[in-house]
């Protein structure tokens, strides 16, 4: 029930918007959504190199500075959301200068 | 493949795994295959409560579970003795929990606080240098239900007999999408926990 509800919303809102997005569409929405999955694997590999080398971090503090880093620090769910904001950055980086 | 034909396959397996986790039962079954039921509770000579965060005096609602789950078993009978662990400054996670414990009418004289330990591996030591001179070895474990397995082969390595008790601190049949990625999340964790152990040879 509640997978289905959000599904739906989402579902209306994507049917609702479309005709407005299409009109001022510069590509067709294949090449949209292959340009959005480029974007969202290079925040999938933004988080894995954030987390590994969080890990790596924690565990060379723990050894060299003798303090105490939790490896659950790179747990912490803002890593994803600034995992996300890096491949944007990155993503629009390569794009095209618009004219 | 090329880099970005390389993104696309990465991202499309990001977003399957995410529909997986979000809105299939996939995580409860997850949670089936890596976490054995716990057996039936039994009489212990102490209780130990292991940390689980606070933020100043403020415990997480992981920690107040896990409190409130070691104060159950003392009610019940089960341990003349509880132990806090949570480390901190003072007050640490340790002291806040067994101030909650008094409020709810634990003795302060079964109440025992230890904050020195940072990781499971350290309560499982902390705690076997305060239990061990008090001839304690059967203990109740009062963790996290997925952090169970791990937590108790450490407290067993250090020589305790263990009777798992645990506590959820994530529900484990979520059917809300965001209740189901955070049990994917907390087992997700809990995998790479039990990984590192085993590499750096502590289980």
């Amino acid at each position: 029930m509640e997978t289905a509800f959000i599904l739906a919303v989402v579902g209306l809102t994507s049917l609702g918007v479309a005709p407005f997005a299409r009109r001022g569409a510069r590509r067709g929405l294949r090449s949209a959504a292959a340009r959005a999955l480029e974007t969202i694997g290079l925040g999938v590999v933004f988080l894995f190199l954030n987390v590994a080398v969080g890990f790596c971090l924690a565990l060379v503090a723990r050894l060299v500075a003798r303090g105490f880093v939790s490896l659950y620090l790179n747990d912490d769910v803002t890593i994803v959301a600034l995992s996300a904001l890096q491949a944007l950055v990155v993503q629009w980086w390569r794009e095209p200068e618009a004219r | 493949m090329s880099g970005r034909g390389a993104l696309r396959g990465i991202g499309a397996t990001g977003v399957a795994l995410f529909a997986a986790f979000a809105f299939t039962p996939l995580p409860n079954l997850v949670y089936g295959v890596l976490i054995p039921n716990a057996p039936p509770l039994e009489p212990a000579a102490a209780i130990v409560v292991l940390g689980a965060g606070a933020d100043g005096d403020v415990l997480t609602d992981d920690s107040l579970r896990r409190a409130l789950g070691g104060v159950a078993l003392f009610r019940h009978g089960l341990a003349p003795l509880l132990v806090m662990l949570g480390p901190g400054r003072e007050p640490s996670e340790a002291t806040v929990r067994v101030r909650l414990a008094e409020d709810l009418g634990v003795p302060p004289a079964a109440l025992l606080a230890d904050s020195r330990g940072l990781t499971t591996r350290d309560e499982a030591r902390v705690s076997w240098e305060d239990l061990a001179p008090r001839g304690v070895r059967k203990i109740l474990l009062v963790t996290g239900s997925q952090h169970v397995p791990r937590a108790a082969a450490l407290f067993r390595r250090v020589g305790f007999e263990v009777v798992p008790a645990p506590v959820d601190d994530v529900p484990n049949g979520p059917r809300r999408p965001q209740a189901r990625l955070e049990l994917a999340r907390a087992l997700f964790r809990e995998l790479l926990a039990r990984a590192y152990n085993r590499v750096a040879g502590y289980l």
